[in-house]
């Protein structure tokens, strides 16, 4: 916190021309978006070791020594291997003005703070859908249930409907049988009424 | 002559924008007409349920009617459907049930208008965007005058707004932006138009040490005054003062007045006061080292010409074009866009006493020029004149 206030700046006066008597807003406020521009920016750690690492691929500047022996081979396998990225490296080891560089910094600190806010509303909604989630899982649970039930009676109403059937097939047999039995019983009391009558005339001769 | 204002509220504890412009400029046109306001029995502009009992009253010796709102507004369905038309292609009929669920839906207020035509001279409808507006416009456009108050948000795109802007005999803008906006939507330049805006009531006593003594302020600060929301930027304003604070090495407080729809946070040099009366307000106006108007839509800001007024300087939102535009014409404030031009600008001003008097005195010039009542008044008997004579 103590640090924090150590670093705390006084407010910049300097830079703003003001014509007191004659004054122009428009004017003002190009100058401070002008100031804004040219404001010092601190590059990262992480930049000035990039820049660094990357360095070590660019062409060698004049004057200095040339590497030998195992520094030398090194170099060579690494440049042979790092090949395919070379366009890029070059980009990223381009030469940027001091001004652009700025601008590329104050671009990236507004892309960092878009992305931070993003990941603010990211998280929001993971947290919406985790809600959302969990009522539709339970919404899910409970028609599986419901579902598990129905198929429990469906299965039972398939079991009763077999033995209906099962049980009409076997009276529709029985039915059948005792057909036959009614026709064979039929023709036996035919054959005993014929033969009645042919004892009786036999009797009555 | 007899004029009508026709508002969607009004009352003395109206303090609305829309609303207190036409209190104001109908007490004003009293001196020089017959008066009459018709209105709803509306007092919460969220769902215009019916407040006031009676149908008629004088209110600062202006007779008031008050029609009842036959359907109040449902705030989830009318979200539901302004998504709807804003975000997806859709039919007019979707736009006028928008229009009905927004409100006030009073029928009986239009039914008035109409059978009543003959009574009245002119009919002087305040905020386009309202049922009462669209329809009474509609219905009596030959004895119709808008006064849009519009602000640059979606809902003026609506195809209904687009031939509504046509229609009316004359229209009074607020501003220079606002009058582009609507000329270059509807393409309405041949109907009669002027920019007015309305004047400031300054109360004849006020006292900045006695605001000082009365709710504790010590030291330089700045204040913000209206409704503290998200709508007017405050969010955005609280992150760029706290900032602001962390970074540089000042002690200047934010004071902030007015009714609260926002969390507020927690700091020692941001002092919340409420809803003052006017002389409280005015006395807090000239204490402060600038106005702080961070919001992103405004049609006028009456609060921004009460501190020109009393030669105090703006820093203001430099997206809301009507804002930049007025700091730009007055040369009386400065605007920002973003953090760093808000910590530059307020930095400035904090620093340069003499900037801030140039600047006071820029706005005050300014609004002598536009906004003192003997303007406005002359504006409107000049643009009535004008109507008389096309008869």
């Amino acid at each position: 916190m103590t640090d924090k206030k150590e670093q705390k700046k006084f407010i910049n006066k300097e830079k703003i021309n003001i014509d007191y008597d004659n004054i122009d807003v428009a004017d003002i406020m190009d100058q401070i978006k002008r100031k804004i521009a040219t404001q010092p920016i601190k590059p990262a750690e992480g930049d000035l070791k990039n820049e660094a690492f990357y360095s070590s691929f660019g062409p060698s500047p004049a004057g200095s020594e040339e590497p030998s022996g195992t520094k030398a081979k090194a170099k060579k396998l690494l440049l042979r291997v790092m090949k395919p990225f070379s366009p890029l490296i070059k980009v990223m080891i381009f030469p940027v003005h001091q001004e652009t560089q700025n601008n590329f910094d104050q671009t990236n600190r507004r892309l960092d703070f878009l992305n931070e806010k993003l990941e603010g509303e990211l998280g929001k909604i993971h947290e919406k859908l985790d809600h959302l989630n969990q009522a539709t899982n339970k919404r899910v649970d409970l028609a599986f249930e419901g579902l598990n039930k129905a198929l429990e009676y469906i299965k039972l109403l398939h079991s009763l409907s077999h033995n209906i059937v099962v049980e009409l097939t076997k009276l529709k047999i029985e039915q059948e049988n005792l057909k036959v039995k009614t026709r064979i019983m039929e023709k036996d009391f035919e054959f005993l009424g014929r033969k009645e009558k042919a004892i009786e005339k036999e009797i009555f001769k | 002559m007899k004029l009508a204002f026709v508002v969607q509220r009004y009352g003395l504890e109206i303090s609305g924008g829309a609303e207190l412009h036409c209190r104001w400029v109908a007490e004003h046109m009293k001196k020089y007409f017959e008066v009459e306001v018709l209105t709803t029995k509306a007092f919460d502009y969220i769902t215009w349920k019916d407040h006031y009992p009676r149908e008629e009253e004088v209110i600062n010796g202006i007779p008031v009617k008050r029609f009842s709102v036959t359907r109040t507004r449902d705030p989830r369905k009318f979200g539901r459907i302004q998504n709807y038309i804003l975000e997806n292609e859709h039919r007019l009929e979707d736009e006028l049930k928008w229009l009905e669920e927004e409100g006030p839906y009073s029928p009986s207020l239009i039914k008035y208008i109409n059978e009543h035509q003959n009574d009245y001279d002119y009919f002087i409808f305040f905020s386009y965007r309202y049922y009462h507006s669209y329809c009474g416009i509609n219905s009596l456009p030959q004895k119709s005058i808008l006064v849009p108050t519009a602000e640059h948000d979606p809902v003026i795109y609506l195809k209904i707004f687009k031939d509504l802007f046509r229609k009316p005999r004359a229209i009074i803008y607020n501003s220079v932006e606002e009058k582009n906006m609507i000329n270059s939507l509807s393409q309405n330049m041949d109907v009669l138009e002027d920019i007015i805006g309305v004047g400031t009531e300054i109360p004849s006593q006020f006292s900045s040490e006695g605001f000082r003594r009365k709710y504790q302020i010590e030291g330089d600060y700045i204040i913000y005054i209206g409704r503290i929301d998200e709508n007017k930027g405050c969010h955005k304003l609280f992150d760029c003062f706290l900032r602001f604070k962390d970074e540089i090495d000042s002690d200047i407080k934010l004071v902030l007045v007015g009714s609260n729809k926002l969390k507020i946070p927690s700091h020692s040099d941001i002092a919340y006061l409420g809803f003052l009366s006017d002389e409280d307000k005015f006395s807090a106006i000239e204490g402060a080292l600038l106005l702080m108007m961070p919001s992103f839509y405004e049609s006028l800001s009456m609060v921004t010409l009460e501190a020109w007024a009393l030669r105090i300087p703006v820093l203001a939102n430099a997206r809301c074009e009507v804002l930049k535009g007025q700091c730009m014409r007055s040369n009386a404030g400065l605007f920002y866009e973003n953090y760093e031009e808000f910590r530059e600008a307020l930095g400035l001003l904090i620093s340069s006493p003499g900037l801030c008097e140039a600047m006071g005195k820029n706005g005050q010039e300014y609004f002598k020029q536009n906004y003192t009542w003997e303007v406005i008044e002359n504006k409107y008997l000049s643009i009535l004149n004008q109507l008389e004579k096309e008869k």
